[in-house]
C-alpha cells in the first residue's frame, strides 16, 4: 500500500517539475509565470516533507511549522517579483 | 519478523528527531533569506538577472531535480524496509539513494566546469554571485549527506550492528533536507528571472 503511495508521490513530483520548466516557455507574463512556478514549488516542498520525511505522522506543531515556512516564503517571493 | 516504530505523534519526537528538525529549520531560513535577497536584488538589475538566468542550462537543473527527487524516493523506501527489518532491501535502496546523490554531483560538477570555462565565475555579476554561493553551499550539504549515508550503509552491513531506527531516520531526514533546499533553489535560480 505504502509502496504505491511513495511511487505516486514521486511521479507527481516529477510531473510538477517538468510542468514548471514548461511554464517558463509560455508567454503569459512574469507575474503569472512566477505564481505558477512558485505554487508548483510549494506543492512539491510539502509533498517531500509530509510523505518522504513522514511529517504527516508527526505532531501538528511540526506540520504547521513547515506549512507556515513554505507559505511565508511563497508570499514574500510573490510580493517581490 | 517484528517491525520497528517510533511514536512520532509526540511533539518532542518528530520523524528523525527534534535536533535534526531544528537544523532543518535553520537551514531553510538561511537559504530562504538568501533567496529572498536574490529576488530583491533582481529588482535593481532585472536585465542582468534575466540575461544571466538564460546562460544557465535549465535541462541540467531539471535533471538534477529528477536525480534528487528519485534519490529521496529510494531513501523513503530504504527507511520503510529497515522498519520492516528487511536489511537486504534497505541496503539496496540505500545504494540507489547514494547513486542519485553521486549523479547529482557529477552533473553539477560538469555544469560548474562549463560555467568556469565560459568565464561565469562568482564575481561575474550579482546573479552569478548568488548562483555560486547558494549552489555550492547546497553541494556541501549533499556531500555531507553522502558521508552520513555511507556511514549508515557500513553500519547496516556490520555484524552485531548497533544501528538504531532513530539513527537511520535522522540520516534519512538529513538527506531529504537536501531535496527540500534544492526545491527552494531550482525554481528561483533556474526558472524565475
Amino acid at each position: 500500500m505504502k509502496n504505491h503511495l511513495y511511487f505516486k508521490v514521486l511521479v507527481s513530483l516529477l510531473i510538477l517539475t517538468i510542468l514548471a520548466a514548461l511554464v517558463v516557455t509560455l508567454d503569459i507574463g512574469l507575474k503569472a509565470t512566477s505564481a505558477i512556478i512558485l505554487v508548483f514549488f510549494m506543492v512539491k516542498f510539502l509533498a517531500v516533507a509530509f510523505y518522504f520525511m513522514e511529517l504527516k505522522t508527526a505532531h501538528v506543531f511540526w506540520k504547521s511549522a513547515v506549512l507556515i515556512f513554505a507559505s511565508i516564503f511563497l508570499a514574500i517571493v510573490l510580493t517581490l517579483v | 519478523m517484528e517491525s520497528q516504530s517510533i511514536n512520532s505523534k509526540n511533539i518532542y519526537y518528530p520523524p528523525g528527531g527534534i535536533l535534526m528538525w531544528i537544523i532543518i529549520f535553520l537551514e531553510l531560513f538561511t537559504f530562504g533569506m538568501a533567496l529572498v535577497a536574490m529576488v530583491a536584488y533582481s529588482k535593481d538589475e532585472p536585465e542582468v538577472f534575466h540575461s544571466s538566468r538564460l546562460l544557465l542550462n535549465t535541462t541540467f537543473g531539471l535533471a538534477n531535480t529528477v536525480f534528487l527527487l528519485t534519490s529521496g524516493f529510494f531513501m523513503a523506501k530504504s527507511v520503510e524496509s529497515f522498519k520492516a527489518n528487511d536489511s537486504i532491501k534497505s541496503s539496496l535502496y540505500l545504494k540507489l539513494t547514494m547513486l542519485g546523490g553521486f549523479l547529482f554531483l557529477l552533473l553539477k560538477s560538469f555544469e560548474y566546469y562549463e560555467k568556469i570555462g565560459a568565464g561565469l565565475s562568482i564575481g561575474y555579476n550579482s546573479f552569478f554571485s548568488f548562483y555560486w554561493m547558494l549552489t555550492l553551499f547546497h553541494v556541501i550539504h549533499v556531500l555531507v549527506g553522502l558521508v552520513i549515508l555511507s556511514s549508515v550503509y557500513v553500519g547496516l552491513h556490520k555484524k552485531n550492528s548497533s544501528l538504531e531506527l532513530e539513527d537511520f531516520e535522522a540520516s534519512a531526514v538529513f538527506w531529504h533536507m537536501c531535496d527540500l533546499i534544492w526545491l527552494l533553489l531550482f525554481p528561483i535560480i533556474y526558472l524565475l528571472f
